[in-house]
Parts: C-alpha cells; sequence; structure tokens
C-alpha cells in the first residue's frame, strides 16, 4: 500500500516537472527583464564603467538571455542559486534558513484551519432548514470574503492592540534565546528542553496562525456542509435511521465519513494556497519567515534572491498539490488503478 | 436586462449597492469632502487622537497621523485610489480573461490547448508573489498597480468562463446562428456572449473585492501606488509603527477596507443568487 502511495507520488512529481521548468523560466525571464541591473548593484556606486562591465562579465550577463537560463539552471541544480546582492549571502541558505518558520506557520494554520471548518461545516449543516440557517449563510459568507491579509490585521489590532493578550512581533519574546538545530523552533526549543522559550514561540505563533487559519477555513466549512448534504441523499442515511440509529450516530459515524473525501481534497488544495498566504501574516506580525525575506528582497530589487524564493514558493506549492492529488486517489476507492 | 434587474429586489444586493455608492460618493467627491489636504503635514499636531476622545482636535476629525495628516481626509481620498484600482483592474482583467475564454471555449482544438496551459503556468505562480515580483519590475504608480492586478487576475476570469463558454456553444441556437450565416464574432458577440455575461458581472463584483484587497497589501508593502497618494495599505503601515501612541489610526483604515471588501462579495453573492450563476466554492 505504501509502496504504491511513494510510486505514485514519485510519478506525479516528475510529471510536473515540466511546469516547474516553465514557470522558472518565466520567472527568470520576467525578473532579467527588469530595468534593474544586478552588476551596477552588486558593486559600490564609484564603480568606473568599466568595473561594471567587468562584473557583468563575470556574472554571465553579456550572454545571451538562453543561454544565462541555462547557466542559472544548472547552478540552481548543483543547489546554487546565486548570491544576494544586498544581503551578500547565498541565496540558497538564506532561503533554507526561513524556509522552517513559514513551513511550521502553514502547518499550525493547516490545523486550525481543518478544525474550524469541520466545526462549522457541522454546525452549518446541524442548522439546515432552522430559523438561524440564512444568519449563519450569510455570516460564513462573509467571513469567506475576508482574507488573511484583513484578519491578520483584525486580530492584531483585537488582540495585540486593544486587550494585549498576545505578543505581535516576531517570534519569541526579545531576550530568548534562538535555538538552531533543524529550524523548526517549536522542536528546536523542545529539543534544548527550553519550556519557557517554546512556550513563547507557541504564543508568537497563535495569532498569525489563527489569522490564516480564518481565512481559509470558510471554505472548507461549506465545502463540507455541501457534501453532507449530498451525502444525505444516499439510501445508506436513510437505511441507518430505518436500523433505528440516533441522528447524532447517522452524522458523525456514516455521513461524516463519506462527506470527508471532497473536503479532504479541498482542503489540500487550500493548502497550496494557504502556504503563499503565509507571506501576508508574515509581513503583518513581522514574523521572521521567507515571507518578510521575500519582501525585503521586493524592496531592494535583489533579483538572485527574489528568483530563489519564487522558485521555493512554486516548488513547496506544486508538490504540495501533487502530494494532495495522490492521496486523493488513494483514498478514493472509485479512483484506484489495478 | 430583466434578470439583472430583478437581482435588484435582493436585499444583499441592495445593501451591497448602497455601502459601494457611499464608498464611491468619498471617491468622487473627495476633494468636497476631505477637510484637510490629504498631504498636509503638520508637524505640531503629530498622532492626535480622534476629536471626541482626550486631546482631540475637532480640526481633526479622525485624528493625526505620525506626519500630522487629516487621517479623515487620507481615509476619504484612500477611497479614490481604492476605487480606480477595483474599477479599472477588474475591468481590465475582466477584458483580457473573457476574451481568452471565449476564444479558448468558441474554438477549441489548439487554440484551447494552449490558452489552458498558459493558464496553468501562470496559476503555479501564487497570485501574491507574482504580483510583487511584478511590481519590481513595473515600480509603483496606480497604472502599474491597476497593470499588475490586470497580469495576475485575467486567470480568474478566464478559468471560470471558459467552462461556462464550452456549455453555450453547444446549445443549439449557437449552431443555428452559424448556419444562418453569422461569422464567428456575430455568433460569439450576439449569441455567446449574452449567455455567460450573468457569470461575468458576478465575476467582476467578486474581483473587485480582490482588487482592493491587493491594492491595500501591495500600498502596505510600499511596492502599490506613490508615496505622495493616499492608500488605505500604506495608513496601516504608518500605523502599525505607532500602534500604543494611536490605535485608531490603525482601526480605521483596517475598517474602510473590510466594509469596502464585504460590500464587493455581497454584491456578488447577491448576484450569484439571483442570476443563478454556478460558481466553484472555491471561487476566492
Amino acid at each position: 500500500m505504501i509502496a504504491t502511495v511513494v510510486k505514485l507520488i514519485v510519478r506525479r512529481l516528475l510529471a510536473a516537472i515540466p511546469i516547474l521548468l516553465i514557470v522558472s523560466a518565466l520567472l527568470f525571464c520576467v525578473l532579467r527583464l527588469l530595468p534593474v541591473d544586478p552588476a551596477a548593484m552588486s558593486l559600490p556606486p564609484t564603480a568606473t564603467i568599466e568595473e561594471v562591465e567587468a562584473k557583468r562579465r563575470e556574472m554571465g550577463l553579456d550572454k545571451p538571455l538562453p543561454q544565462q537560463y541555462l547557466i542559472w539552471l544548472s547552478d540552481a541544480l548543483h543547489g546554487d542559486f546565486g548570491r544576494s546582492i544586498a544581503l551578500r549571502r547565498e541565496a540558497g541558505s538564506l532561503v533554507a534558513a526561513t524556509l522552517p518558520a513559514t513551513i511550521e506557520l502553514a502547518l499550525c494554520a493547516m490545523v486550525i484551519a481543518a478544525m474550524l471548518g469541520l466545526g462549522g461545516g457541522l454546525l452549518l449543516f446541524h442548522l439546515r432548514g432552522s430559523v438561524f440557517e440564512p444568519v449563519a449563510d450569510l455570516v460564513s459568507v462573509l467571513l469567506l470574503s475576508i482574507p488573511e491579509f484583513l484578519w491578520g490585521l483584525i486580530l492584531l489590532f483585537v488582540f495585540g492592540v486593544a486587550l494585549q493578550l498576545m505578543p505581535f512581533t516576531g517570534e519569541v519574546s526579545p531576550g530568548l534565546p534562538i535555538p538552531h538545530i533543524t529550524g523548526f523552533l517549536l522542536l528546536d526549543s523542545l529539543l534544548i528542553g527550553r519550556f519557557d522559550v517554546f512556550l513563547s514561540a507557541c504564543q508568537h505563533l497563535i495569532l498569525p496562525a489563527v489569522a490564516l487559519g480564518l481565512a481559509f477555513s470558510p471554505t472548507i466549512m461549506r465545502v463540507l456542509r455541501s457534501s453532507l448534504f449530498d451525502v444525505y441523499h444516499e439510501d445508506y442515511i436513510e437505511q441507518a435511521r430505518l436500523r433505528g440509529l440516533s441522528e447524532g450516530h447517522i452524522l458523525l459515524g456514516h455521513a461524516l465519513k463519506n462527506a470527508a473525501l471532497p473536503t479532504l481534497t479541498l482542503a489540500g488544495v487550500q493548502f497550496g494556497i494557504l502556504f503563499s498566504g503565509t507571506l501576508l501574516v508574515e509581513l503583518i506580525y513581522s514574523y521572521p519567515g521567507m515571507g518578510n525575506l521575500m519582501v525585503d528582497a521586493v524592496r531592494n530589487a535583489d533579483l538572485p534572491l527574489i528568483q530563489a524564493i519564487g522558485l521555493t514558493y512554486c516548488i513547496v506549492v506544486l508538490v504540495i498539490n501533487t502530494v494532495v492529488d495522490s492521496l486523493y486517489v488513494v483514498l478514493n476507492p472509485k479512483l484506484r488503478v489495478r | 436586462m430583466p434578470a439583472i434587474l430583478r437581482s435588484l429586489r435582493s436585499p444583499r444586493v441592495l445593501i451591497a449597492l448602497g455601502m459601494i455608492l457611499g464608498i464611491a460618493c468619498c471617491a468622487v467627491f473627495a476633494s468636497s469632502l476631505a477637510p484637510h489636504d490629504p498631504g498636509d503635514q503638520n508637524l505640531l499636531s503629530i498622532l492626535t487622537p480622534p476629536a471626541w476622545a482626550d486631546g482631540g482636535d475637532p480640526n481633526y476629525p479622525l485624528g493625526t497621523d505620525s506626519l500630522g495628516r487629516c487621517v479623515l481626509s487620507r481615509l476619504i481620498y484612500g477611497a479614490r485610489t481604492a476605487m480606480l484600482v477595483a474599477l479599472f483592474a477588474s475591468l481590465g482583467a475582466m477584458i483580457v480573461g473573457s476574451i481568452l475564454a471565449h476564444v479558448s471555449g468558441y474554438f477549441g482544438g489548439a487554440v484551447d490547448w494552449i490558452i489552458g496551459r498558459m493558464v496553468d503556468v501562470w496559476m503555479s505562480f501564487p497570485p501574491v508573489i507574482l504580483s510583487l515580483i511584478l511590481m519590481v519590475g513595473l515600480g509603483v504608480g496606480l497604472d502599474k498597480v491597476i497593470l499588475a492586478i490586470v497580469l495576475v487576475d485575467w486567470t480568474r476570469f478566464c478559468r471560470v468562463l471558459r467552462s461556462e463558454v464550452l456549455i453555450v456553444t453547444r446549445h443549439d441556437y449557437v449552431a443555428a446562428a452559424r448556419l444562418l450565416g453569422f461569422t464567428h464574432w456575430q455568433t460569439i458577440v450576439r449569441e455567446v456572449l449574452p449567455a455567460t455575461l450573468p457569470l461575468l458581472i458576478t465575476l467582476i463584483s467578486l474581483e473587485m473585492a480582490i482588487a482592493v484587497v491587493v491594492e491595500a497589501i501591495l500600498s502596505f508593502v510600499g511596492l502599490g501606488v506613490g508615496a505622495d497618494q493616499p492608500a488605505w495599505g500604506q495608513m496601516i503601515a504608518d500605523a502599525r509603527q505607532y500602534v500604543y501612541q494611536s490605535p485608531w489610526n490603525l482601526l480605521l483604515p483596517i475598517l474602510a477596507i473590510f466594509l469596502t471588501v464585504t460590500a464587493f462579495n455581497l454584491l456578488g453573492d447577491g448576484l450569484r443568487r439571483t442570476l443563478d450563476v454556478r460558481l466553484a466554492e472555491t471561487g476566492r
């Protein structure tokens, strides 16, 4: 079973490579067409035109665009994404240093979105036909319309500023050490046995993760509700009722299992979108992940870094979507190929 | 268009239109509504609270920001920026996306394949990342923000509309139009477009909400409209730094964005129901 799953995922990931190549080529072209000269930017402003020209040759910028792309691609395949112009460090290592924080945030947000989505979906379904249904419906539409950027700001205002319950800047309180073992702060703080750091990291993670989770839960909520509606048209629900099972048992024991599948697929697709949504909440909460690195790179027009981060986001989203697709096939017996 | 008129009876649509009309009025009559010039700095009274709070100045009904600029005036002028972006970005994305969708769905075959793959590649870029990268190249400015949103969001229209066009094109009356000697262009404009119009209108109102948020995000990052042009995102970025001194400055632009986005989404939802448009639940 596991072997087939792995085989499926690998096959799908291989199929995603052409898309990735096109995406990276597009990214490369867009960034090269910009009116920004990476050679001039990596030299001090006093550099002469000859020095800039020499730097351009050294960086390979005098070669035709397709050749430049191939050089960049072969470097990238060897793990070399070039050097950040502004930060003067390897772009690859900068990405590697910030990616774990972003993944941690995205995972927490996904768990929160799933829990809220499940609870909300069941509640919406439970309210069907009651007087509260139009109200719940309107509320879910309103919730659906608030993007993570606004949730981030609203939560920051309410819990950070007005009630002063939660910290809203950085990933731990100032003064606490930040361990670097795996890069995942929650894990690292436990590994070194510092529960105060762990607690502080959790506190700092809550608002950004909830903001992101809130933005994505309504979609899950509404899909769960509509798939529950579909499931309740099936005969086995009526049969279960005839067997004298309680409504609660039917809902949780029979209907939910069958309604979970479409919801799960959607949750997976959402996870891809959610991952790129981390950029905005990271920005709002000054959370030191890849999103803030990207925004800094963009502000400095730091092309090698933008390229590396942009590609990383695309790869992660592509991988998530591919894995979810494969899992869907595995979980759904109807789609299983013999 | 009776269906459109019918949708005016829906309370959702009416409430939403009322809200949008209010915001649009702020945008259009900004120069006469705003008590001050939004760029005027009064460094003698910075970060004053709203007029009703302790230490408030009746001269500045909603207080001032970190440079002593009138918050109310900046909010009103910010509405102008937001509405301009919402209007032109969604129209632009609609034009590009729907032309490609109609061509793709109507002709099918190789054209459809090429446009379909283009949409796939485009959509594998997360929208936020793509718009940030585009802004690096385009530089700041209202027109650049609009262009960036059009370049990112045409796919939303293209993908949803294409499947609708595909369904409409299979109807007998489209074939009948071709048999009557209509050119392809005439068939698309006179027979297909009217059938896809309800979906198009719904999508535009949803896209307007997205455009308002994207503009706020880009201005928040400092890559939106120029620094001389007031925008809600800028106000938030500014207030974020002085959040303890003047929480109002943070709350007010958040509220402004919230109300605008809610209004457009409520309109979209109301239109979707009354025009009976099939839209995927994931259509964020």
